[in-house]
């Protein structure tokens, strides 16, 4: 292995290093504030090591490959995961019943593995990355071992994850019969576009797996009791970071193999995404949970990615990279507010808790409304310039049903965003259900400050990081 | 789809399989019920175990640390594969295979020192006071 490829390969070497330290230093002495402190230290690192890494595609091994698609989706995966793990460090502190430390081993691994997903070019080091995120996810969701909900949703992921993986292996198994080679590029030239039954079951299977992972609408049963189940900062990460990185995966993948321009695929992946749009749409208008809602809104947002992802293409890919972005940081943005506000014994996720909180907490109460209406997509806020681009990638790939499908769910969308802002700024009638949120870590409230400031900058003024962005797809090849 | 099926593979004995297997499970399930006897004694739905009557409830209260123990073996265990496929060639990967699997063994070295420290190799209650001691430490040392 070379320099310049232990260089490119720093981010993850950063990350499993900084695991490991936390592990052998819990085995010295618990201290939650330095544990955070590593856990933040390390995902900072691993961002500057990402900044400074090669500049030109580099692959390291036959199994991952550092370019600017990884260098961009590995940046936005471990800038959420340091936004997670700041939020989390209040949370914790207000858990008194629960041991917090291990939450941060998990969570790098976790980051980790969605980085190696980023990075992968080869079905080993996809299954690998996968495995490594599904095995922290199973734990970081069951973390709170007393709490019967969330053992249930993380036995309920475990199975889940298990059969999708095994679904996910067995397509693998299938292409890899064909074709002799489990590089994705290889596989893909050796196929040369024709797919015969077994390489057309294998790659169905494997969007079959995919699919379970990202909560697409046949499989999407799970995400809400998994969500409901799981503490808020967990719930937060299986909405942003591992969503992220799986999507980015399958656009990988779909470059390599050409899946859009496949007309069975094409069809089957047309009828997912309207399905999922409606479906996690309509589900989440009688939700009366925050996390039920805001993972059946998961659910139809990756909907919304599945058009700009069919759209194919540069201005496709484009446009998959900056709703990503733009749906990581509003969803963080919500998951925030939800976590500042959730107590010593449960997570403020009742649509009462949200009762008059413009009276209590003017400033959150606005945050909140801000992000569940970039959520909706509505002007100065980074989901409509998200939408814009998903809009103009679909009409320019001539996707019209797709579009009609977009606008339609999107429109129903904005009734349950606005069930909650009307809470929010509603008078209470009763005292409120959760005693008036805690004093707000200071480092809280720097990250929801960050996270508003980048919500309005990628609402206001788009241009640079759209630059960026062509850039870092463009090279992803 | 045209052209799926134009590899030359031929669907019907897959067909004639399934129906095959559903008509054998039907069969046995179906003449079973059929001919099968049906009596109802005192002794009809007890466990048989060489004719022994058995006694007590199944559900014994195991101690919590035998699970502990059996999964850090699969995991210490399966690592071990990871060694021996190291050590048979390990001439041929050189300098580069040994740092690799240093570091491999250091992990698991550290995973174990975490284990130890966590009170997860002690065996009985009492010795567990060891975690417990950490997590009020813990309490204390954070405000």
């Amino acid at each position: 292995m070379t320099l310049e490829q232990i260089r490119a390969l720093l981010p993850l070497i950063i990350l499993v290093g900084a695991a490991v330290a936390i592990m052998l230093g819990l085995a010295v002495r618990r201290n939650h504030a330095f544990t955070v402190a590593v856990a933040v230290g390390s995902l900072a690192a691993a961002i500057l090591s990402l900044a400074l890494g090669p500049t030109v595609a580099t692959p390291i091994t036959p199994l991952l490959r550092l370019d600017g698609f990884s260098v961009f989706f590995s940046g936005l995966i471990l800038a959420a995961s340091l936004f997670v793990a700041v939020l989390s460090h209040g949370y914790w502190n207000r858990r008194r019943t629960v041991i917090s430390e291990e939450f941060y081993i998990l969570l790098l691994l976790a980051a980790a593995g969605s980085v190696t997903l980023t990075m992968a070019v080869h079905f080993a080091s996809f299954f690998l990355g996968l495995e490594i995120l599904s095995g922290s996810l199973y734990a970081m969701i069951a973390y709170e071992r007393d709490r019967q909900a969330a053992v249930e949703a993380g036995i309920k992921y475990l199975v889940l994850a298990g059969g999708s993986s095994a679904v996910l292996l067995f397509g693998m198994a299938l292409v890899y019969a064909r074709t002799g080679t489990l590089d994705m590029a290889a596989a893909a030239a050796k196929l040369a576009g024709a797919l015969d039954v077994l390489t057309l079951a294998g790659v169905a299977m494997i969007l079959v797996g995919i699919g379970f992972k990202l909560a697409l609408a046949p499989f999407h049963l799970w995400a809400a009791d998994v969500y409901e189940g799981a503490p808020a900062p967990t719930a937060a990460y299986a909405a942003t970071v591992s969503k992220g990185a799986i999507f980015a995966l399958l656009v990988r993948l779909a470059a390599a193999m050409d899946i859009q321009s496949n007309p069975p695929f094409q069809a089957t992946l047309a009828a997912a995404a309207v399905i999922t749009m409606f479906a996690g749409n309509l589900l989440a208008l009688r939700q009366s949970n925050l996390k039920r809602l805001l993972a059946y809104s998961s659910i139809a947002h990756m909907g919304y990615l599945l058009v700009a992802f069919l759209a194919a293409g540069t201005l496709g890919r484009t446009a998959v990279g900056f709703y990503l972005a733009a749906y990581i940081i509003t969803t963080l943005g919500v998951f925030a507010v939800m976590i500042v506000l959730s107590g010593t014994e449960r997570d403020a996720d009742r649509l009462e808790d949200y009762i008059g909180l413009s009276r209590a907490h003017p400033l959150l109460a606005a945050v909140f409304a801000g992000m569940l209406l970039s959520l909706a997509g509505l002007p100065l806020t980074a989901g409509f310039v998200g939408k814009f681009y998903l809009l103009a990638a679909g009409v320019g790939a001539h996707l019209w049903v797709l579009v009609a499908a977009l606008v339609i769910s999107s429109t129903i969308s904005l009734f349950y965003y606005l069930r909650f802002i009307a809470a929010a700024y509603a008078q209470p009638a009763a005292p409120p259900a959760l005693p008036a949120a805690v004093a707000m870590p200071r480092l809280a409230r720097l990250a929801i400050a960050v996270l508003v400031i980048l919500l309005l900058w990628l609402g206001v003024y788009p241009a640079a990081v759209i630059r960026a962005i062509q850039e870092a797809v463009a090279i992803g090849r | 789809m045209p052209g799926l099926l134009a590899d030359g593979v031929e669907l019907w004995p897959l067909a004639l399989y399934f129906v095959a297997v559903v008509v054998l499970a039907g069969g046995i399930l179906g003449l079973s019920y059929v001919l099968g006897e049906r009596h109802r004694e005192r002794a009809t739905g007890m466990p048989y175990e060489s004719g022994m009557i058995p006694t007590g409830s199944a559900r014994v209260r195991m101690p919590v640390e035998f699970y502990l123990v059996a999964l850090f073996f699969v995991i210490f265990d399966l690592e071990a594969v990871f060694i021996f496929g190291w050590a048979i060639s390990a001439r041929q990967l050189g300098w580069a295979g040994y740092v690799e699997v240093v570091i491999f063994i250091a992990v698991l070295v550290s995973a174990l020192v975490y284990l130890w420290r966590q009170g997860a190799l002690d065996w009985g209650t009492a010795r567990r006071a060891g975690a417990d001691r950490d997590r009020s430490g813990r309490r204390h040392g954070d405000e």
